[in-house]
């Protein structure tokens, strides 16, 4: 065969090599290992926002029959450091977060003590024995109040509860911003949203005392910061430790940081010497895994007559929460708000401000799109405000003010830069899709006929497969930068390809299979995928902020085509034929031409097991290892449409139909490519018209149960239409880009704007999102009240 | 009536005996007493449906139901629906189609969808969402899923294998 | 998120159970479908030394047609009332509503009986069974007695039952001949309990309003008659105009409180929505305008 006619699996709709043990119940999610021994943990959790502890007294819970211990923060306080987040970043305050309380309790749901029983029934009953005296001291769960400076301080250390902020600024923005014929602003506010994996979050010590190794099976995206984080607070060596994340039950970024809980059921079964288990249940995940969101924007566009946009100004306060997530860092989700507010748009005078304010509540961490779906929502809501005044259509004003063709490399307000990517692309894909100017037809006649009717845009750019010139959080010291493919040929001639990434539902063992069989000319089943797992790589972090295809698949690449090399090499000396006129091809190499070839179990079996066969130069593993950084990643981007109907009455909202058009770059497998878009509109959707964390005042959890934290269900998710742009990245290997996180962050704008569009007759703005019908019903009575 | 009970409890075929504690959900009853964790709880108060399984012929949340209850009883777990060499109409659908990513949910999908299938045999798209609008994914964004059920329900009525593949 | 210890009892009969209620009293809780007990028992918001487990008691699962109606076990399941043919044709909208509770595993184990006694003040039964003017039987080692569904409900989750007697059957009286129905909720989701829900049922006799009842949930302590409203209707004609006073009646009896999914404010409001959209569609019905 021609090898330009050989099918290639890049790009194919290929079928998950995960799917059958998935769907038959044979996945090893993280609550699913039972080693013999095993006990289980149960956290008191503190019921009070901020309070001094002033006595835990244990003795009951101790007593009980099947409880193996009970321990408290100042127990365990020489058995692990606490977790610091630091940053290089100006003006960032780091503050410790302790695996159990001591001296005081900053949310409700923290740590305050740890039972190990025989089982989680017992430990359950055990923890509700134990007796906290609590003084209660005063708290800020407003983070305009805590941002006082009168407020009352969580971390008294830091001397404010603003531990953090961060100015970007081009051009004279407050100079453009007076001089624009047309202002358009307002106060956005962005609720407090849980991450909400369908897996809780689950942790499995197992410690050898014999060997002195800890094997840690997480339920975690990042088994590499992990094992790093482990051997620092806990003392220990990293060829001691294991951080095994087998199969996880999605993760969205929640399971992206290292958490107390993790590092205490590691230090018990050290100290115990048995495994011990952690398994979060929803409550304790709604309380105390990594929350989003819930900035408030005061933001203001300035426009030229003719739709211009000339200066972008923005005041941002972030509510991080009570501590600063490891290693992140507070930072993360509000500054990336900043970073990422001036869109794909040319933006030639921006200020952007940002704080962040510690109060009472679960720590703020990264969640799918981190900071630019509160970016997107803002941005696009001002640039249909200005359309609007201006009497612009919505996605010409877009399409004006987009980076060009020509502008790329294109160096953002905030110091990002856009390579060639397919900003324009996408929108003019959505608007065929849509058949824009019959859609716009059709809704005229729908509200004439009394249906409230709203058609909505979104376009972002994003960066994704960030390589090490980029801290992935500003100023964090870990480098989330390269990734590293150690890919082996055994004498059965199959092929296991070692990574440092961790699928959490991505079908990474899939699609970078896809990417190694092709460059190494083999057939999918005989690639074998190894993530997950810190045994295999000196140095990893995990899958996040849309890395895994564009950085892995890039070391697949590299490592793919060395092996490749030494393949033809041992495969030339057994068919006497020059390397140039060989083919690797469906796991034989062949001489071009001719029908002479060799499996590759045929060559791997002459290179380990023919002794003597090979000259001493071609006696080598063939195995080969290689890194790949793609320095500063690349662009990702897309545009949203969402139509959408809102009961005149009710004020219930349907989304009727969701379309989009996103690029991102080469596509290895649109059959996952499409999943993992509908999975990000969802969760968007969701964002934009459900979910929502209520605190009240005091810092108390108001929604602590599925009945209360409304999760979308199928019933309130559209069909959607996905079309992909192949804009091939100019600075990727493969020319991948990554798309893990893209639905999330166009829909919640593309919903805001879609509601703002059907309430236009009465003139009202979406700026609070979660829209939900009370607060349509707010907006809707004040609107006529005004009439 | 107080402390442990013996319960025999038939799933997927295999007739058990056991000694529990009144209070074990159905669910920890399958998943640390058999041993059978494809029964996946995520939220234990009955709104997820991650934990759904067949009990006497009707889908029910492990989670709101003791293994007391099920004494005398049969359940149908995902691990009795197909193996990974011969995959159910439903299985094989749902991997046709890409009706799951991180495969937590999966198993509840399963056994909510051959509930309905079984109960309503061929299925509208709309009434696959409204049907399973009791099971939560957080992937998928459902559609494939809602593909998949489509298809798989044809093909169960038809004899045909599911899928276009 | 598990259970804390109890004893357990599945006795075979009615007298059985109400024995152990008589000894264990309020230390006792009924299991019926479980599907509102045992998340409050998972949250350890209740912590009974005993749960009595009726589902193995025989002869409370049925639905029989009676004079001038229909009784039903205790143990009768949501699913059941979907499903069956007799419901279906006497009472179509038990049926109708049955597919806004929940979902199919939740309807497939939730039983008359449990959530009449649960008494969720945003549930769909209990707004039916006032609606309705069900009579309510409850068992006790003392003897029975029949409890109207007006007097039934006396507060959120609580209601006239003595806690060692078990609800037993539940019955129907068929609503007047010629009638219409209409049943309306707004829910966050499908499935979920709903913001506001109103039930109606209406009868007609030569254009003239014979017969009105007007029931709601979700915006209250407990499900709510609307007597003002139902007055406005009765003896008139069923006209846009009434209908629209009606509504207006309707939300301001009804009740409702602030949380975190509505306000009281936007509650009373879909009260008056919903009930305008519930008596067209009954007066619709009563005129075999619709099937």
């Amino acid at each position: 065969m021609r090898e330009e006619l050989r099918p290639k699996l890049v790009g194919a709709r290929v079928k998950r090599v995960e799917d059958p043990r998935l769907l038959t119940g044979q996945g090893s999610f993280a609550d699913d290992y039972r080693p013999a021994g095993m006990v289980h943990v149960a956290l008191l959790r503190s019921a009070y926002p901020h309070a001094r502890l002033l006595r835990i007294d244990t003795a009951a819970a101790r007593s009980m029959a099947g409880v193996v211990a009970v321990f408290t923060g100042d127990e365990l306080a020489e058995a692990a450091r606490p977790m610091v987040a630091t940053s290089k970043m100006k003006d960032y305050r780091a503050t410790a977060m302790p695996m159990l309380a001591r001296g005081k309790v900053r949310y409700v749901g923290e740590p305050v003590a740890a039972v190990v029983a025989a089982s989680r029934y017992i430990a359950e009953d055990a923890a509700r024995r134990i007796n906290v005296d609590y003084a209660p001291l005063p708290a800020a769960s407003d983070p305009l109040r805590a941002a006082e400076a009168s407020a009352p301080l969580l971390h008294e250390e830091v001397r404010s509860n603003i531990v953090l902020s961060r100015e970007f600024a081009r051009g004279d923005a407050a100079a453009a911003m007076a001089a624009a014929p047309l202002r358009v602003g307002a106060r956005f506010r962005f609720r407090r949203k849980a991450v909400l994996a369908l897996e809780n979050r689950c942790y499995l010590g197992d410690y050898h005392r014999g060997r002195r190794e800890l094997t840690l099976y997480s339920a975690t995206q990042v088994p590499g910061i992990v094992r790093d984080a482990l051997s620092e607070l806990m003392a220990m060596p990293e060829h001691l430790i294991r951080v095994v994340a087998a199969d996880v039950g999605g993760g969205f970024g929640g399971k992206a940081s290292v958490y107390p809980e993790e590092l205490l059921v590691a230090v018990l079964a050290r100290r115990l010497g048995r495994p011990v288990k952690y398994a979060s249940d929803r409550l304790e995940d709604l309380l105390s895994t990594s929350q989003a969101f819930d900035e408030i924007v005061d933001a203001e566009l300035g426009v030229a007559n003719d739709g211009t946009i000339a200066a972008l100004t923005a005041e941002v306060v972030g509510d991080v929460g009570a501590y600063s997530i490891y290693p992140w860092t507070a930072a993360l989700e509000p500054v990336q708000v900043v970073s990422f507010l001036p869109g794909p748009y040319r933006m030639p005078n921006y200020r952007g401000r940002v704080r962040g304010v510690a109060t009472p509540k679960a720590p703020l961490g990264p969640y799918r799109g981190v900071g630019r779906p509160v970016a997107a929502f803002v941005m696009e809501r001002l640039i249909d405000m200005a359309a609007r005044r201006l009497g612009i259509d919505p996605l010409a004003m877009r399409r004006q003010n987009f980076v060009a063709a020509e502008e790329f490399p294109y160096r953002t307000g905030s110091g990002i830069i856009w390579d060639r990517a397919g900003f324009a692309e996408c929108l003019t894909a959505v608007r065929v899709a849509l058949d824009y100017d019959a859609l716009r037809r059709w809704q005229k006649e729908a509200r004439a006929a009394g249906r409230w009717i709203g058609i909505g845009f979104a376009s972002y750019a994003e960066l994704t497969g960030i390589g090490s010139k980029i801290p992935a959080a500003p100023g964090m010291p870990v480098n989330t930068g390269t990734e590293t493919a150690t890919l082996r040929i055994d004498p059965s001639g199959s092929v296991t390809a070692i990574f440092g990434v961790a699928s959490h539902g991505q079908g990474l063992e899939t699609t970078l299979a896809q990417v190694v069989a092709d460059e190494l000319g083999v057939r999918l089943e005989d690639v074998r995928i190894v993530q997950g797992d810190t045994a295999g790589r000196a140095y990893t972090t995990g899958t996040y902020a849309s890395r895994s295809a564009v950085l892995a698949g890039g070391a697949g690449k590299l490592a793919a085509a060395a092996l490749r090399e030494k393949v033809l090499r041992a495969a030339a000396h057994l068919l006497e034929a020059h390397v140039d006129d060989l083919v690797a091809e469906g796991s034989r190499v062949a001489i071009r031409g001719t029908d002479r070839s060799l499996s590759f179990r045929e060559i791997a079996r002459s290179v380990y097991l023919q002794f003597g066969r090979m000259p001493p130069e071609l006696q080598e593993e063939l195995e080969a290892t290689k890194l790949y950084d793609p320095q500063f990643g690349t662009t990702s981007s897309a545009t949203h449409a969402a139509v959408v109907e809102i009961d005149p009455e009710t004020f219930d909202v349907r989304v009727l139909r969701y379309v989009v058009a996103e690029d991102c770059g080469r596509v290895i497998n649109p059959m996952i490519v499409d999943g993992q878009v509908h999975g990000g509109v969802a969760q968007g959707i969701g964002a934009a018209l459900l979910e929502e964390l209520v605190y009240d005042g005091e810092g108390q959890l108001l929604s602590g149960s599925l009945m209360d934290y409304l999760v979308p269900s199928a019933a309130e998710i559209p069909p959607m239409e996905v079309i992909h742009i192949e804009a091939e990245s100019p600075t990727t290997l493969g020319g991948f880009r990554g798309m893990g996180e893209g639905g999330t962050i166009g829909a919640p704008a593309a919903i805001a704007n879609a509601v703002t569009d059907a309430l236009a007759p009465l003139g009202i703005e979406v700026t609070e999102l979660p829209v939900t019908p009370e607060r349509l019903y707010r907006l809707v009575e004040a609107a006529r009240r005004k009439e | 009536m107080s402390g442990k009970r013996r319960i025999a409890v038939t799933v997927n075929g295999t007739r058990y005996e056991r000694e529990v504690e009144p209070r074990l959900l159905l669910g920890d009853f399958l998943r640390s007493e058999l041993d059978l964790t494809g029964t996946h709880f995520g939220c234990e108060h009955g709104i997820c449906g991650a934990c759904t399984v067949i009990l006497n012929g009707d889908s029910v949340r492990a989670c709101l139901v003791f293994a007391v209850q099920a004494d005398g009883g049969e359940v149908l777990t995902v691990e009795g629906l197909g193996s990974v060499e011969a995959l159910h109409p439903l299985q094989q659908a749902f991997h046709e189609h890409h009706g799951l990513q991180c495969g937590y949910c999966t198993p509840g999908m399963l056994m909510t969808a051959l509930d309905l299938i079984r109960k309503h045999g061929r299925l509208t798209e709309a009434a696959v969402r409204a049907g399973i609008s009791g099971n939560l994914c957080r992937c998928t964004g459902y559609q494939n899923i809602v593909t998949a059920i489509c298809a798989a329900a044809a093909a169960m009525q038809s004899g045909e294998p599911a899928g276009d593949a | 998120m598990k259970p804390a210890p109890f004893a357990y009892a599945a006795p075979r009969s009615v007298e059985e159970a109400a024995a152990l209620l008589a000894e264990h009293g309020g230390d006792a809780r009924l299991l019926a479908g479980g599907q509102s007990l045992v998340p409050m028992l998972n949250f350890r918001l209740l912590e009974p030394a005993l749960l009595v487990d009726i589902n193995r008691i025989a002869g409370l699962d049925g639905i029989a047609e009676i004079a001038g109606g229909l009784r039903l076990g205790a143990l009768v399941r949501h699913r059941m009332l979907e499903t069956s043919p007799l419901i279906a044709s006497r009472f179509p909208i038990i049926a109708a509503a049955m597919a806004e509770v929940a979902h199919l595993a939740i309807r497939n184990r939730g039983t008359i009986g449990g959530s009449l006694a649960h008494a969720d003040p945003a549930a769909e039964l209990p707004l039916l069974a006032l609606l309705l003017e069900a009579r309510i039987t409850a068992v006790s080692t003392q003897g029975r007695r029949v409890i109207a569904a007006s007097d039934f409900f006396t507060a959120a989750l609580t209601t006239a039952l003595a806690p060692d007697e078990i609800l037993t059957e539940i019955e129907l009286p068929d609503p007047p001949a010629g009638s219409g129905w209409g049943f309306a909720e707004l829910a966050r989701r499908a499935g979920d309990f709903a913001l506001a829900a109103v039930g109606v049922i209406i009868a007609e006799a030569g254009g003239i309003c014979r017969t009105a009842r007007i029931a709601m949930a979700g915006v209250g302590p407990t499900p709510l008659r609307a007597p003002a409203a139902e007055a406005l209707l009765q003896g008139g004609t069923l006209d846009t105009g009434a209908i629209a006073a009606a509504s207006r009646a309707a939300a301001a009896a009804a009740q409702p409180a602030d949380d975190l999914h509505a306000s009281a404010a936007y509650r009373r409001h879909l009260v008056e929505v919903l009930t305008r959209g519930a008596l067209s569609a009954a007066v619709a019905r009563a005129r075999k305008v619709v099937p």
